[in-house]
């Protein structure tokens, strides 16, 4: 798939991307890194910076979305986001030193992790409930 | 002015951009939940607000290494626009709980993938 059927592809692509980040909190990497590595083609590298780039808008909307429903607070995520950029820049060379191969496991690795912790967190607090 | 421990969260979690890109806001959402004691829907909503201007540092590092691909990005960026606007909408109909082992079980299933894959 090339040209505009590609373009076409990755914006209907991005709407489920955009309502698993919404939904689920999601960082849009974890649906588009995979789809534009495993079904685009592209490398493990191009797909995490790409996906870094689809997050910027798609969060800036959620928040918007979600601060009209009175969810979060903004100034705590600036303050927070503010001393994370320092460690994304590092974290972004560190990635580009890795191989193609080695990144994508510590990918994997990393949010299967978060996701067994979800899970059983989510188990746990459903069994306690009346 | 800064807490130290919303200091903490962004120290933990700036660095699992570049490295693990799509953790970041499950990671600080968890993060924000065990130091800050927020609940699960804040935490999302707390995590997508920083995401900002984390994102913005790491597509300028990425962007310098000629690692961007800037028109695939805006085509999934149009639709994500959209389905956030949706997503988030439904987000404050959904039962807490269900949310967690969705979350959870869609990250294991991606990692799963991603394993067989490397």
């Amino acid at each position: 798939v090339s040209g505009p059927t590609l373009y076409v592809t990755l914006a209907a692509f991005g709407v489920l991307v955009g309502v698993a980040s919404g939904l689920l909190g999601v960082g849009g990497g974890t649906l588009a890194v995979p789809f534009l590595t495993l079904a685009v083609g592209l490398s493990q590298h191009a797909a995490e910076a790409t996906s870094l780039l689809v997050i910027l808008p798609t969060a800036i909307a959620g928040s918007l979305a979600l601060r009209r429903y009175g969810v979060g607070n903004l100034s705590v995520a600036l303050r927070i986001g503010t001393v994370g950029a320092v460690g994304s820049v590092l974290g972004a060379l560190l990635a580009l030193a890795l191989t193609g191969g080695t990144l994508r496991i510590v990918f994997a690795v990393f949010i299967g992790i978060v996701g067994l912790r979800l899970v059983r967190d989510g188990l746990v607090s459903e069994q306690r409930s009346p | 002015v800064l807490d130290p421990k919303l200091a903490a969260i962004g120290i933990g979690g700036g660095p699992s951009v570049g490295a693990a890109r799509g953790g970041r806001r499950g990671r600080d959402g968890a993060a924000a939940r065990a130091l800050a004691s927020y609940g699960q829907r804040d935490a999302h909503a707390i995590s997508l607000g920083a995401i900002i201007p984390i994102s913005i540092a790491g597509i300028a590092t990425y962007g310098i290494a000629g690692e961007v691909r800037w028109w695939d990005a805006l085509a999934l960026a149009a639709g994500s626009i959209v389905g956030a606007q949706v997503g988030a909408g439904i987000l404050t109909r959904i039962d807490e709980r269900l949310l967690k082992v969705i979350f959870g079980t869609f990250l294991i299933a991606v990692a799963a993938l991603l394993g067989t894959k490397a």
